[in-house]
């Protein structure tokens, strides 16, 4: 239908034009490209072991250097940047859903649904979300399912304040009032002629969502309570680089500036896509 | 003595900055080469329609475009000085409540101005301030330093304005707009309050306006303004009685409002009863005890001032609101509200004020349209195809006055004019019988109001539909309504025929209401009178605030302000009573006070 | 004003009481003993099990343990017999908190200053490399920064000391990795923020009355600016004097991060839930006072909560 043209006019409402949008847009898109193909296509594979070559320094052969034991870090690199992505990625999408439909559900119906809903998440809120993630994924053991659990704890709380502020903001605009005078469905206000206006803030918590999951996970592999051997995302590739981080800092840096490069990327997509917003809301009000 | 003297005065906005000046879209508003004076203790007017540039010709003069429009000029002087803002010049703007910081404890808004000009001590500048906010005439003064602005009315918010103004003890004022966002009794208060502070301290007042009738109201001399140039200049006199220009002539006619296509009114069969309507609220307007019919095919205004509960009826009938107690029939029959808030089947739609508001951003015109017969159909039952809602969208759009290709197009791309003929379409479309306009003009351009108006009176000839028109705007009102009811306080004090009413008021606030329009013709806007209105209170000591706009529990809303008032009114809510077409709640047309009437007496107004 | 203040303290308990519970029955769930230890017989593991009573119903434990936090009473560390935990978060916490402290101080000092010059500077060169630089600086990880600040200033220049939190000049390094991300954010809010307010009539009318530029951002302008960014500096705080646990392992501080990560890592359930409680205590009393700051220089905020309060 003419969803996919709807979609395009809104991306391109959103990011078309701003040069810092499109930069981002870009290394994004050659991130994505090389941790998608470097696994398949890279000669090394990211779990061979080889005592032989182990702790060298960049080369031709090894564009990253080799770790301990003597991995490619280049291929082990880019393995664990689409893991983080995955997992950045699948927990954005559904803290998104989440916080969506519990913001909606809450701005749209008020009273008590938006009262527990509110109440729910205070209480949330005020819990160390990092110390949660932590236990949490020690209860279920290492592995992806635990850490994006652990990542929906709290992560959708912010998405469903926005939400929930946006809809209540527009359900006593004229325009609702008008759809409800004229018989439109309550479900119907909701989808069609809410949400869609809150499309922009929901766009720019999405894509900041991204860096944050994928900065916790690094972040908890790097406290060795995240992934397990062999699979290998940035943060655990950085915390076995931490060991001899004295002698060969470059194992440590190559993974952190892959994780900077792709956090910041989407921090310009996300900044160029809020400074659009806000100029748009200047200029209507 | 020339006290300000422009020459020449040129500007070109920066054009690739996106946000200027607030007052419209200040692209096209650029100046070229506008000269104008304005003489000691004199109070000129600068008037045009949003966009002739008159409002930058002001900021260009105070110096506050800098880094925003190139400015350039022959000569600019203020007493033979370059205009210093807070020296030698000081401006008041339109909206008080937007000028003031909302943080900040008025007081002390007023006395940083009067240190900074004088380099005084806190002390001397607390008095000071407290000594001009007596002189704008705001009671109490001491209690009012330490209130922030929200917590003043309107009219008191622009009080403090002039009075921070007053505190550069400025030799040229510059009023941009101050009464447009009044009600007409505070505006005749501040128009009154604006000649006395020129009387008593010999400042001079340059008023920058749209509104014919303030300017009428207060200036000897007037430049007409028109696309960055002044179209023509004279005496208030020359100006209002004999306008060379076409384009005065026509602003003219505007202000003086419209003459009425007289339609509907043959069959009296009531639409819509109203009985004993009630709604309170803590801090909103409230409604009490308002009964009110419409006809078939007629157009009933609702008129009062902000507050006096005219939007909260319009939204009850909407079915935004649910009403306390009282009913409501549509022909015959008691309402029924559904949950999803349509209310008789969508045959009751209305038009919002602010067309901005009231379109969704996100769907174009023709969408918007669809999603409005699609809510109507699932109503009735019947579904169109998508051809027939296709046609019937074009039909609709071209009867608003728009092209059918307009359809495609999203909110934004329209003016406000256009906007609010999108509005209109969607509430025809669903084939209403009872339109409401709430203020559906007031946020329009003198202008596009008019073409709205008559695209409404058009479309209601046509198809018949009645209309409960609402506005503040005594001159509209006059002109398109065939009965009107007034509104104050929460309750209908006076209803009638819209002649018998506006010519021979007989409700004492309706008298008041008529007489503080000032009208666009100096003679008769100089015996503008000024009419007490009751002040926020102050707050006490740590205690909450109250909230102002809280009904009193007895007695007749209107009597605290009434020049008539009995000593009934302060503890009885009067009746209502009807004499003949006109309906009033006033005890001065009680039997009690007037007596005893013979059989064939008729009555008349005791005012 | 007072019944709102009551309020949200009741709803910390409130959140505090589902959190102890929460973490309660979580930390149980963790597989593990918290006294099984390589050449630790089963036996014995058994009979020390028993003795701190963990082979109770859980209902009971769960009981006794809020009993005994009601009263105060966090419990002895099950890792080093003997500690209290109240004392181990007694000795952890002024570091932590002075680490956090300093780090805030420099994020809101260096936020704020960049913030105002972003939104007043006229040079356009000066504003975009602001932004861009909180923009890089918002793109790194704090252990990021950690490391890399780490391996620069200690390993590869030897200028600045590595780890511990002995002497002012171990504070340098942690203060920096900590305070950039926060600092990048406010300055970006109160850039925006500030250039939005300076927009507004009464900016111009206050200079309309005579009032100097840097008077008119100061006393009027940055205030209302400020509210938004004390509204996200206040949860920042709060992380922050809970201590990061990644630049407390990586800079080898002994504040709550590294005792909670070992505590985990020990199964220490005593020390666990109380550093939870601890920290949540913290959170929430540092959100309450952000609101109430806020409710102190908003007037209209004041309002609200006090119409709440009828």
């Amino acid at each position: 239908m003419n969803a996919g043209r709807h979609m395009r006019h809104q991306l391109k409402k959103y990011i078309g034009g701003s040069r810092m949008a499109e930069a981002g847009c870009i290394i994004m898109g050659i991130w994505i490209l090389l941790a998608a193909a470097v696994p398949l296509l890279w000669p090394w594979s990211y779990s061979e072991q080889n005592a032989q070559i182990c702790n060298q320094a960049s080369s031709l052969i090894h564009w990253f250097g080799t770790d301990r034991f003597g991995r490619d870090l280049f291929a082990r690199v880019w393995y664990g940047a689409g893991i983080s992505l995955v997992i950045g990625i699948a927990s954005a999408l559904i803290n998104g859903l989440l916080g969506v439909l519990c913001g909606a559900a809450a701005g749209y119906a008020g009273k008590w649904a938006d009262m527990l809903l509110m109440r729910a998440a205070d209480i949330i809120s005020s819990i160390p979300s990092m110390l949660y993630v932590i236990l949490l994924t020690l209860v279920m053991g290492a592995g992806i399912p635990s850490i994006i659990a652990g990542l929906c704890v709290s992560g959708w709380i912010d998405m469903a304040r926005i939400v929930r502020v946006e809809i209540r903001r527009m359900r006593d605009m004229d325009y609702a009032h008008a759809a409800r005078m004229e018989g439109t469905a309550p479900m119907r206000i909701l989808l069609r002629h809410l949400l869609p206006n809150a499309a922009g803030p929901i766009l720019v918590n999405l894509i900041f969502l991204i860096p944050q999951a994928v900065f916790t996970e690094a972040f908890l592999s790097f406290l060795g309570v995240g992934l397990e051997a062999p699979a290998a995302s940035l943060g655990t590739i950085i915390q076995e680089a931490r060991s001899q981080m004295m002698l060969y800092p470059s194992q440590m840096v190559y993974p952190l500036a892959v994780l900077c490069v792709m956090i910041l990327a989407l921090n310009m997509v996300g900044t160029a896509v809020e400074d659009r917003i806000g100029d748009r809301r200047e200029e209507t009000e | 003595m020339k006290v300000l003297d422009v020459q020449g005065l040129c500007v070109q906005y920066h054009t690739e900055k996106k946000n200027q000046s607030k007052a419209g879209d200040a692209g096209s508003e650029t100046l070229h080469g506008v000269s104008f004076s304005v003489e000691e203790g004199e109070i000129v007017g600068l008037v045009g329609e949003s966009g002739s540039g008159k409002s930058t010709a002001m900021l260009a003069v105070m110096g506050l475009l800098k880094g925003k429009a190139e400015v350039s000029f022959e000569r600019m002087s203020l007493c033979g000085e370059a205009p210093v803002p807070g020296r030698n010049a000081a401006m008041v703007f339109q909206d008080a409540q937007s000028c003031l910081n909302p943080t900040v404890k008025v007081g002390r808004q007023i006395a940083e101005t009067i240190r900074a000009r004088r380099g005084c001590g806190r002390k001397e500048a607390r008095e000071r301030a407290e000594e001009l906010l007596d002189q704008v005439g705001i009671h109490n003064p001491r209690l009012r330093m330490k209130q922030y602005p929200f917590e003043l009315s309107g009219g008191m918010r622009q009080r403090v304005v002039i009075a921070a103004a007053l505190a550069c003890e400025p030799k040229l004022i510059i009023a941009d707009e101050p009464t447009t966002a009044l009600d007409v009794a505070v505006q005749a208060q501040i128009i009154l309050l604006l000649k006395r502070i020129v009387r008593e301290t010999g400042t001079s007042l340059l008023l920058v306006s749209h509104d014919m009738g303030v300017t009428a109201a207060l200036c000897s001399r007037v430049y007409v303004m028109r696309q960055g140039r002044i179209a023509e200049y004279g005496t208030a006199e020359e100006i209002f009685y004999s306008p060379r220009e076409a384009y005065t002539r026509r602003l003219l006619r505007d202000a003086k409002g419209f003459r009425r296509l007289s339609a509907g009114g043959k069959e009296r069969r009531p639409l819509l009863e109203i009985r004993y309507l009630t709604k309170e609220f803590d801090t909103m307007e409230g409604i009490r005890d308002v009964s009110l019919e419409i006809f078939e095919g007629e157009t009933f205004a609702l008129a009062g001032e902000s507050g006096s509960g005219k939007t909260t009826l319009a939204r009850i009938l909407s079915g935004i609101l649910t009403e306390d107690s009282g009913e409501i029939l549509y022909r015959g029959e008691r309402l029924e509200r559904k949950r999803s808030g349509s209310v008789c089947g969508g045959k009751i739609q209305m038009v919002f004020q602010d067309p901005y508001a009231a379109l969704n951003p996100c769907l174009t015109a023709g969408q918007a349209l669809e999603e409005a017969l699609r809510g109507a159909g699932r109503i009735s039952g019947k579904e169109l195809t998508r051809e027939e809602r296709r046609e019937r969208i074009g039909a609709v759009l071209e009867q608003a006055g728009l092209r059918r290709e307009d359809a495609d197009r999203y909110p934004r791309e329209f003016s406000g004019g256009q906007r609010q003929r999108i509005c209109i379409a969607r509430a025809l479309i669903t084939e209403p019988e009872l339109l409401i306009c709430d203020e559906a003009l007031s946020s329009l351009d003198a202008g596009a109001r008019e073409q709205i108006l008559s695209l409404l009176l058009e479309i209601q000839k046509e198809r018949g539909i009645a209309c409960l028109f609402i506005s503040h705007d005594m001159h509209v009102v006059r002109q398109v309504s065939d009965r009107i009811g007034v509104m104050y306080g929460g309750s209908l004090v006076e209803a009638g025929r819209t002649k018998d009413v506006c010519s021979d008021p007989w409700h004492p606030y309706t008298k008041q209401l008529i007489e503080s329009v000032p009208e666009p013709d100096p003679l008769k806007a100089a015996k503008l009178k000024s009419v007490p209105v009751t002040e926020t209170p102050v707050r006490e000591g740590r205690g909450s605030l109250l909230s102002p706009k809280k009904l009193p529990p007895v007695g007749c809303p209107f009597a605290g302000r009434c020049g008539y008032a009995l000593e009934c009114c302060a503890s009885e809510a009067p009746g209502s009573r009807r004499f003949g077409s006109r309906e009033i709640r006033c005890f001065l047309y009680s039997e009690a006070h007037s007596g005893k009437r013979s059989e064939g007496y008729e009555m008349t107004s005791q005012i | 004003m007072l019944r709102y203040t009551m309020k949200r303290v009741l709803t910390g308990v409130l959140s505090l009481f589902v959190l102890a519970t929460v973490t309660f029955f979580l930390v149980r769930l963790i597989p593990g003993s918290p006294f099984q230890r390589g050449g630790v017989s089963s036996q014995v593991v058994e009979a020390v099990e028993e003795e701190y009573g963990l082979n109770e119903p859980m209902l009971d434990q769960y009981l006794t343990y809020m009993g005994s936090l009601l009263r105060g009473d966090m419990g002895i560390s099950y890792q080093d017999p003997g500690t209290e935990v109240a004392e181990i978060i007694g000795r952890a916490w002024p570091i932590t908190a002075s680490l956090g402290i300093t780090a805030l101080a420099a994020a809101m000092i260096l936020g704020t200053a960049l913030g105002v010059i972003r939104a007043v500077a006229e040079n356009r060169a000066l504003r975009e490399i602001i932004s861009a630089g909180s923009m890089l600086a918002a793109g790194i990880p704090s252990f990021a920064a950690a490391i890399l600040l780490m391996l620069l200033f200690s390993v590869k220049l030897r200028m600045l000391p590595a780890s511990g939190l002995l002497s002012p000049v171990h504070y340098i390094l942690p203060t920096a990795a900590l305070s950039l991300y926060p600092a990048a954010v406010i300055s970006r809010l109160t850039g925006n923020t500030l250039r939005a307010e300076l927009q507004k009539d009464y900016v111009l009318f206050a200079r309309a009355k005579g009032l100097g530029k840097w008077r008119t951002i100061f006393t009027h302008a940055l205030k209302n600016a400020y509210l938004p960014v004390l509204s996200y500096a206040g949860p920042a705080s709060a992380s922050l004097l809970t201590g990061s646990f990644v630049i407390e392992s990586i800079f080898t501080i002994p504040g709550l991060g590294r005792e909670f990560v070992s505590s985990v890592t020990n199964r220490d359930y005593t020390l666990i839930l109380g550093l939870t409680v601890f920290m949540g205590t913290v959170v929430i009393a540092v959100n309450l006072l952000t609101d109430l700051l806020c409710a102190w220089l908003d007037p209209r905020m004041r309002r609200a909560y006090r119409e709440e309060d009828v």
